[in-house]
């Protein structure tokens, strides 16, 4: 009972409610900088709404530092199911913003279920880890908690929303890390990944970029080549897997980890291509090359980076960005506000955005250090895995280090939905921490 | 804690680290990013930006007009079309369907293709989409003075051609389209860019230099629509307007000879002689520009390319044909130039003749009995030249006489796509189809037959160069360029192409048989013309395939005793063997010589004439 006595009455944590505080402050800010157009007139109330937003938010996070998380838990099935049920609806009423059947509602009211769907995914995944925690170096548990990542994953793409499908990814591998998982497999899942997209896009940087059609990009489409290059692999697999169980040792282990990490890669891969649509496909090689269509996929990528190389270390002050008053600049209050801020504010204003996430993102490293609970451990390496991702990708992208992808950037995008999320998200932390005591 | 996998306080540290110092140093990589960008390059971004925002927007220069040879009324003249364009994000999502369909009537578009080019998942794009181009000024000053009704639409003028009754002038004057992106690789240094418009035929692409000028710049800061958001900035570099052509074309010879022609396959070249100046050029079918530049335009094109009788093709530069008793013109000269035969020595033409184990007929199978050169030429008699041809000339003299008429190269007249037709010598059957060359052979070629391939406008050269006493002119369309600004005209010079010195007296003779062919020969029927005396020849030739039909030529000039050259007149009509018309061509000669000469128009001719092969009441 000494535990409860020493315990702060409030659940919020100081570092983290002034960090998000800040994070949303500056997202208004730029809200309205975004809609304020060339001659210096307000042309959007999306700032208004994202105010109304912030204070929704701030009191669904309130609620959720609040009561014992431990409810989210045992109702963590349900939630999933639940978040399921919603994206699958959404596949069939939703309505496409974007070019994503994305969004869901009823009389104007509603949101993403994708974005609720990643918590929800973690919440639930989170018990299956800790439920099989002393088989967690399993195949088949690691194939289980795949699958139950993998629903989720399957249907957001066919939104199709490829940049919220791929945040999966990263989340499942760095809770099943912070689950206990071993980093064999989690390479194994990663290095896959990686080969498979990599093997997938060849062929078609070496057609559009460099106007070539007898490369290797032409081998990996020839289904001849790669049938005689995957059953000679086949072969290799049998005979290391053999020579594993025969002689127990570690060099073929490694043969058989890598041979299928190709295996699966050429399969995957091959999948992929027929998978992809051409403007995705696009979105990778204007990545490599911004100049190969730069009017049409290459252009937001070209704005924003001119956008953002023109801020310079102090910016062009508030109101005062050139490339997105006057437009060239798509999207600046959703996935391109890095964008504005960098024009306007600078080197400095962007040394601000990344100082602030990664407080959030180190304060939540150091409750994960403080909690005790296991699930608390795991469900918060989820979210640190969802926000992570979003920050670098999202930013990564307006900076043009990473492909065009569009997933906002929490608590600074328009959109009442992520912010929700984020709230939430922080919100949860907060009660995990408040708890820590009682386990 | 017996399986080291599983995350207890004690082992779950080191990963935790392990996460920080991953993340710190993608962040760590991130801000070196942002301070490469914005420290580093942050000159090269910022000139980028300006760039951007400061467009340099092209000012179309005014395209030259095009007249005919009395500078009066344009032919092609530059009327003002515009092009509507969309931006679905300066617009309100909700509102896109009605102002779509409000343009889909103003424009007369169908809804449903404009909700194609403006589909929903484009409705937050800044991309300007564009809805329709050739809409004329009363439907954009509609959309102007609406504004508030249209948010996001935006137009451009884009003037087109218009092409004012040209009729057969089409494939002489051509027709102008959008670069393509061959066109572009060669004239890139040449001032032409992506969205420059170029000639794609005849004059307008020979001419397309002269004709297009120098577009200007305006520069100014805009926002991505385009729009002039400062006002400051008027700078601008005034595009020059291009020149107008003054073409050497007779309008009403051309409309004449159209009329002439009629419905009928086939070609008519009016030339002066004296110059090289194509006064008319005919072709039939042929096909009607303005429709390029209509929505209409790539069906329109789609027929025009698959259409059997090819309507695009100039037939009189672009369509090579046996000449038939034409050439016997060249076999004249040839005769008499190098002095093989005696003109007044005589053949008895029986109707045939037969050389080696091949029977060749006269066209006329009763024979045409005592023949000379001048009856010969007159009647048109087969078996004269044959026998010329064979034991007085030699293939080698005809080739040569053949080349120095300019058959089989090109005139290097002032529009695109000419062919050179064929002179086939042995040297040439013996390498193209690996067979020598045979006594037959010079018996066809004698009479305009076999492998020989002339275009009509080598044949109104040849009679040129019989007229002109042994001289022909470059032919040319192009009169003078005329510059609107400065009212500096350019005229071409006329330029000896081909000289053949033979005497006076020889080119007279041929003149006087060919005269002989009209008074008393093969066209005293038909040439019944009396505003002028025309001298020339007529012919029929057999062109492979079946049927009783041929082609029919009639190449002529007139006035045939005027002293001065400058007067004369050379005229040369083809008439394809698809017709049913026989012998056509010197119908049609008929009346354009009695409409040039009679200072008639065709209807005014024909009444003069009441030929009795056209319904005159």
């Amino acid at each position: 009972m000494s535990n409860l006595t020493t315990r702060s009455t409030i659940p919020i944590d100081s570092t983290l409610i002034l960090a998000v505080l800040a994070l949303i402050g500056i997202g208004i800010l730029f809200i309205y900088s975004s809609g304020v157009n060339s001659t210096g007139v307000l042309i959007s109330n999306e700032y208004l709404r994202q105010l109304l937003w912030a204070f929704l938010a701030l009191g669904v996070l309130l609620v959720f530092s609040y009561f014992n998380y431990n409810l989210l838990r045992d109702f963590s099935l349900w939630i999933y199911l639940a978040c399921l049920l919603l994206l699958a609806l959404t596949l069939v009423f939703g309505k496409v913003v974007n070019g994503a059947r994305a969004w869901l509602g009823i009389f104007g009211l509603g949101g993403q279920p994708s974005e609720f769907a990643k918590i929800a995914t973690i919440l639930y995944l989170a018990r299956f880890l800790e439920s099989r925690r002393n088989k967690i170096g399993d195949w088949k548990v690691f194939l289980q908690a795949f699958l139950l990542v993998a629903v989720p994953m399957a249907l957001i793409i066919r939104q199709p929303d490829t940049g919220t499908t791929l945040v999966f990814i990263p989340v499942f591998l760095l809770m099943l890390f912070m689950a206990g998982g071993k980093v064999r497999h989690l390479f194994f899942v990663a290095l896959t990944g990686v080969f498979s997209i990599v093997m997938a896009l060849i062929p078609y940087v070496e057609t559009i970029i460099y106007h070539e059609t007898d490369g290797i990009g032409s081998l990996l489409t020839n289904w001849t080549t790669m049938g005689i290059v995957s059953s000679f692999m086949v072969v290799i697999l049998c005979i290391a897997w053999y020579g594993w169980i025969r002689f127990k040792k570690s060099v073929f282990y490694w043969i058989v980890f890598f041979v299928s990490i190709l295996i699966l890669a050429l399969a995957l891969s091959s999948g992929l291509r027929l998978v992809l649509k051409e403007y995705q496909i696009m979105r990778f090689i204007v990545f490599l090359d911004p100049s190969i269509d730069p009017r049409d996929s290459g252009w937001n990528l070209i704005q924003s980076i001119t956008a953002i190389g023109s801020g310079g270390f102090s910016g062009k002050g508030w109101l005062a960005g050139t490339q997105s008053h006057l437009r060239f600049l798509p999207m600046q209050s959703t996935d391109f506000i890095f964008s504005v801020v960098g024009e306007e504010w600078g080197f400095l204003g962007g040394t601000v955005i990344f100082g602030l996430f990664l407080t959030i993102l180190l304060r939540m490293l150091f409750i994960m250090q403080k909690i005790r609970d296991r699930y608390g451990v795991i469900v918060l390496a989820g979210f640190l895995g969802v926000l992570f991702t979003h920050v670098f990708v999202n930013i990564g992208m307006t900076v043009g280090i990473m492909p065009v992808t569009g997933i906002p950037l929490y608590f600074l995008s328009y959109g009442g939905s992520s912010l929700l999320a984020g709230c939430i998200m922080m919100g949860i932390s907060m009660n995990v921490h408040h708890r820590r005591f009682m386990f | 804690m017996g399986d080291r996998n599983l995350i207890s306080p004690e082992n779950k540290t080191p990963r935790l680290i392990g996460i920080g110092v991953v993340l710190s140093a993608i962040i760590l990589l991130y801000l070196m990013q942002l301070f490469s960008m914005q420290i580093i390059n942050n000159v090269r971004f910022t000139q980028d930006a300006t760039q951007i925002s400061q467009k340099s927007v092209s000012i179309t220069a005014k395209r030259g007009e095009i007249f005919d040879r009395f500078h009066e009324v344009p032919l092609v003249q530059n009327v003002d079309s515009f092009q509507v364009n969309f931006n679905p994000a300066e617009a309100s999502a909700s509102e896109i369907p009605r102002i779509l369909s409000r343009l889909s009537v103003l424009l007369r578009i169908p809804f449903s293709l404009l909700d194609q080019k403006v589909p929903e998942r484009l409705y937050t794009s800044f991309q300007s989409i564009e809805l329709r181009h050739g809409i004329d000024y009363a439907t954009v000053s509609q959309i102007a003075e609406h504004r508030d009704d249209f948010q996001g639409v935006t137009w451009e003028s884009n003037p087109i051609r218009n092409y004012v009754n040209i009729g057969t002038l089409a494939h002489v004057i051509g027709y102008v389209g959008s670069i393509n992106q061959e066109e572009l690789q060669v004239l890139y240094n040449q001032g032409y860019g992506m969205r420059s418009l170029i000639g794609k035929s005849g004059i307008e692409k020979n001419f397309d230099l002269v004709l297009r000028g120098k577009d200007g710049t305006r520069f100014r800061t805009v926002d991505v629509n385009g729009r002039n958001v400062s006002s400051n900035s008027t700078d601008k570099i005034i595009p020059e307007s291009g020149k107008d052509l003054v073409l050497t074309i007779d309008r009403r010879i051309q409309i004449l000879a159209e009329k002439a022609l009629g419905p009928r396959n086939g070609s008519v070249v009016v030339l002066r002689p004296a110059t090289g100046e194509v006064l008319a050029m005919v072709s039939y079918p042929y096909f009607d520009p303005n429709k390029f530049y209509t929505e209409e335009a790539s069906q329109e094109f789609t027929r025009l390319q698959t259409d059997p009788t090819f309507p695009l093709i100039n037939r009189s530069i672009q369509s090579a044909y046996p000449p038939g008793s034409t050439f016997k013109i060249i076999m004249t000269t040839a005769i008499l130039g190098d002095k093989v035969i005696d003109p007044a020595r005589t053949v008895v033409c029986t109707g045939s003749i037969e050389v080696g184990d091949r029977v060749f007929k006269c066209n006329k199978l009763t024979g045409h009995g005592v023949v000379n050169l001048a009856k010969g030429l007159a009647q048109s008699c087969n078996i004269y030249f044959y026998k010329a041809g064979l034991e007085n000339l030699g293939i080698e003299r005809i080739d040569d006489y053949s080349k120095k008429f300019g058959l089989g190269q090109l005139s290097g007249i002032d529009v695109p796509g000419e062919i050179s037709g064929l002179v086939p010598t042995p040297k040439w059957k013996e390498k193209n189809l690996n067979y020598p060359w045979l006594g037959g052979d010079t018996v066809n070629i004698s009479i305009g037959q076999g492998y020989l391939q002339v275009t009509p406008m080598q044949m109104a050269n040849t009679v040129a160069m019989i007229s002109n006493m042994g001289r022909v002119y470059r032919p040319h369309l192009v009169k003078s360029v005329f510059d609107p600004l400065t009212k500096k005209v350019e005229e071409t010079q006329p330029e000896i192409i081909y000289e053949n010195p033979l005497t006076p007296e020889v080119w007279t003779a041929v003149q006087n048989n060919m005269r002989g062919v009209i008074t008393e020969g093969t066209a005293a029927v038909v040439i019944t013309t009396k505003a002028v005396k025309v001298a020339g020849k007529t012919g029929t030739a057999e062109d492979g395939g079946k049927g009783s039909s041929n082609h029919s030529w009639f190449v002529a000039y007139a006035p045939w005793d005027d002293p001065n050259p400058e007067n004369r007149i050379v005229l040369a009509v083809q008439v394809e063997k698809t017709n049913e018309w026989e012998w056509w061509a010197p119908k049609a000669a008929d009346m354009i010589f009695q409409g040039i000469f009679g200072n008639q128009t065709y209807e005014e001719a024909v009444q003069t004439l009441k030929p009795w092969y056209i319904n005159w009441q």
